[in-house]
């Protein structure tokens, strides 16, 4: 069953070193994704979901980051033990990335040509020698980059930025922010990667481009059969872009189900916090209800489950022990004691 | 298409920056305690002889009248005339000007081809052996005094090796080429005289090299700490996700951003090292403005001092026009007008 997953992670540890002690910042994260997937990580600031995602395309700075232990596939093949040049035609071959700031994510000192083709390029290349630009007055380098640069104006008409073929040699602060996103929508796309991690890409912007950009994504699902994993605090976001939901609290996935189901049928107690804490339109609610506590400190976090001073039904075997993911329902996998194996 | 409204503003703001400067220095040189003229007359010059070289310098009239009379001069072509050697400050300008010129552009290029290197290699290797390497190079060059490196430079050079002749900017026997710009570099290549341009690259190479030391170090320090900053920058982890090689991210992306930064200590090097020449032409007897410009000054010959300080006033301020210049060509947020 392992064989068909694009994106293992098993069991995965990340410690990072800081001057107040060894901060325990995954402590056993387990994800699985298909291609075709789209998947939502949902969990507060600081719970590990974008180191999660870091770790597949290995950017976690190391040192002061260290994984101690676990493992990450992507197609079978073991990413841990690459070394940085196989890392790098790994990059560019299967991955694309889009974070959460397009305003600083661009470089603002180059065309949106220079950085499109570019990405076209070497994503096409998967690690072979790309000719560089000085060499332009060689003819077949003059017509590889201008075939990069059609494939990249047809890029920005997938991803809804309108007249490329004229603004492609604006530069990014001549863009919206909305457009910016677009464009690394584009810059992640080049090469069609067998999967797209999209960090927070919405969480900078405004409402309105926010939906466009969800919209935009969706779309390409439909259209290209992306697999994604989509990365965000927000459970609105995962409800309407997502299929199936893995829930993280303090470096450890929770709670991982279809996303109908987990909205229906929550189970981990942190889940249905989470989810009553989003704002209804019904004021009869009483105001925003919160989940009691804090997030817990990573260097010297609760034994145990990690979340058992703010959960309510906590009980003696909570303090002691990590519970193991148990299914609780259809391809619905929970971490709590609430729910032993048997039943 | 504002550019060159912008420039023109710019040019002509040069010109209060020079009254300003040219009052600045012509009140030092006049009011600082000391007579020139006796110290030109000589020790046994009578009241007479004074008074006599007094009104022919002008200087029996009252400063305003003096300082107009300077600057109408100026605007002339008539800088002055040397109370020492009685000859006209601008042909002497015009004769030592290029050899510093020449020696301080020699010295900034070699310092940027390497300082600009050292200092990328010291941020990509941040806190691992290349970075140490550089940076106690840097902190090496910037700390021995110039002086000592460039004798140390000629022993070695000069007579261990043999190979750089090591004072004077062609041998005695060996004609200067032609003068039109009168840097013999140039000058020689427009002869096409490979033969002297040859010699005169042996010359100079050693004064420059030593002379580089100090910019090597500030250029390498400013380098690898903007190399650094950039190196934090959100696009540099995007564009290493999408599989950008790195390689190209730091030579292509990320030195660009570093570069601004660097222009500017590179372009306050160039002002820098003008006025560092002095010790360096000394030592290598390199027949320079600094050279002329300590012998005015211990002698208090204030025309020429006048000439030097206003030469430098021009050459700095056409210095910070180019680097403005040069920021609009590496960033196109910047805007002229």
């Amino acid at each position: 069953m392992s064989m068909a997953d694009l994106l293992n992670i098993e069991d995965l540890h990340l410690e990072f070193h800081t001057y107040d002690g060894v901060a325990k910042v995954l402590a056993g994260v387990d994800l699985r994704m298909q291609r075709g997937d789209v998947l939502g990580l949902v969990g507060e600031t600081g719970c590990g979901k974008s180191m999660t995602a870091l770790s597949v395309p290995r950017l976690i700075p190391m040192p002061p980051g260290k994984i101690t232990a676990g493992r990450v596939t992507f197609d079978g093949e073991d990413i841990l033990s690459k070394s940085e040049g196989e890392m790098e035609t790994f990059r560019a071959s299967h991955l694309g990335m889009i974070f959460q700031d397009p305003v600083t994510n661009l470089n603002p000192l180059f065309t949106i040509r220079e950085q499109l083709v570019d990405s076209v390029l070497y994503q096409q290349a998967r690690g072979q020698k790309v000719p560089g630009r000085w060499k332009g007055f060689m003819p077949s380098v003059r017509q590889l980059r201008q075939e990069a640069q059609e494939r990249a104006v047809e890029l920005m008409r997938l991803t809804g930025i309108p007249d490329g073929d004229k603004r492609i040699f604006e530069y990014p602060h001549q863009f919206s922010g909305g457009m910016r996103q677009r464009v690394l929508i584009a810059m992640a796309l080049a090469g069609d990667p067998d999967l797209l991690i999209a960090d927070e890409p919405t969480t900078a912007l405004d409402v309105t481009i926010q939906a466009q950009i969800l919209r935009l994504i969706r779309s390409l699902v439909k259209q290209l059969g992306l697999t994604v994993l989509l990365i965000t605090h927000n459970l609105g976001v995962v409800a309407r872009s997502c299929e199936r939901v893995a829930v993280m609290y303090s470096g450890r996935v929770v709670e991982e189900s279809p996303v109908r189901e987990l909205f229906k049928n929550p189970k981990h107690p942190y889940t249905r916090g989470l989810i009553n804490a989003v704002p209804q339109k019904d004021v009869s609610r009483g105001g925003l209800i919160g989940i009691p506590g804090m997030i817990p400190n990573l260097i010297d976090p609760p034994a145990g489950c990690r979340f058992h001073p703010r959960c309510e039904h906590v009980m003696d075997i909570c303090r002691r022990q990590v519970p193991a993911a148990t299914s609780v329902g259809a391809e619905h996998r929970a971490s709590c004691f609430l729910y032993p194996e048997d039943a | 298409m504002n550019l060159r409204f912008y420039l023109l503003r710019r040019i002509a703001l040069i010109v209060p920056t020079l009254i300003g400067l040219s009052i600045l220095t012509f009140s030092i040189a006049r009011l600082v305690p000391g007579d020139p003229v006796g110290l030109a007359a000589g020790p046994q010059a009578t009241a007479e002889i004074k008074e006599a070289l007094r009104r022919e310098f002008g200087l029996d009239q009252p400063l305003p009248v003096q300082y107009i009379n300077y600057m109408a001069g100026l605007f002339r072509g008539d800088w002055g005339q040397s109370l020492y050697t009685r000859r006209d400050v601008l042909p002497d300008l015009r004769t030592f000007w290029p050899a510093t010129l020449e020696l301080t552009t020699i010295a900034v290029i070699i310092a940027t081809l390497l300082g600009v290197p050292a200092g990328v290699i010291s941020a990509m290797y941040r806190n691992r052996l290349p970075d140490h390497i550089a940076r106690i190079l840097s902190l090496f060059f910037v700390s021995f005094p110039a002086f000592w490196l460039a004798m140390i430079f000629q022993t070695w050079f000069g007579r261990d090796l043999g190979m750089f002749p090591i004072n004077k900017r062609l041998p005695v026997l060996v004609a200067p080429p032609a003068t039109t710009t009168g840097l013999f570099l140039i000058d020689s290549l427009i002869q096409l005289d490979f033969e002297t341009f040859l010699i005169s690259l042996k010359h100079i190479f050693v004064p420059s090299l030593v002379l580089s030391f100090s910019a090597f170090a500030s250029i390498t320090r400013i380098t690898r700490a903007s190399m650094v900053e950039a190196l934090e920058k959100d696009f540099v982890r995007m564009e290493r996700a999408i599989g950008i090689p790195y390689r190209i991210i730091i030579f292509k992306y990320v030195l660009r951003n570093a570069f601004i930064a660097t222009i500017t200590v590179i372009s306050l090097n160039f002002g820098w090292l003008m006025a560092g020449a002095i010790l360096i032409e000394t030592i290598f007897d390199w027949p320079g403005l600094g050279l002329y410009a300590v012998h005015a000054s211990l002698s208090l010959d204030f025309q020429p001092i006048m000439g030097i300080a206003f030469l430098y006033g021009v050459v700095f301020s056409l210095i910070n026009i180019l680097t403005d210049m040069v920021y609009g060509m590496l960033d196109p947020r910047i805007r002229y007008g």
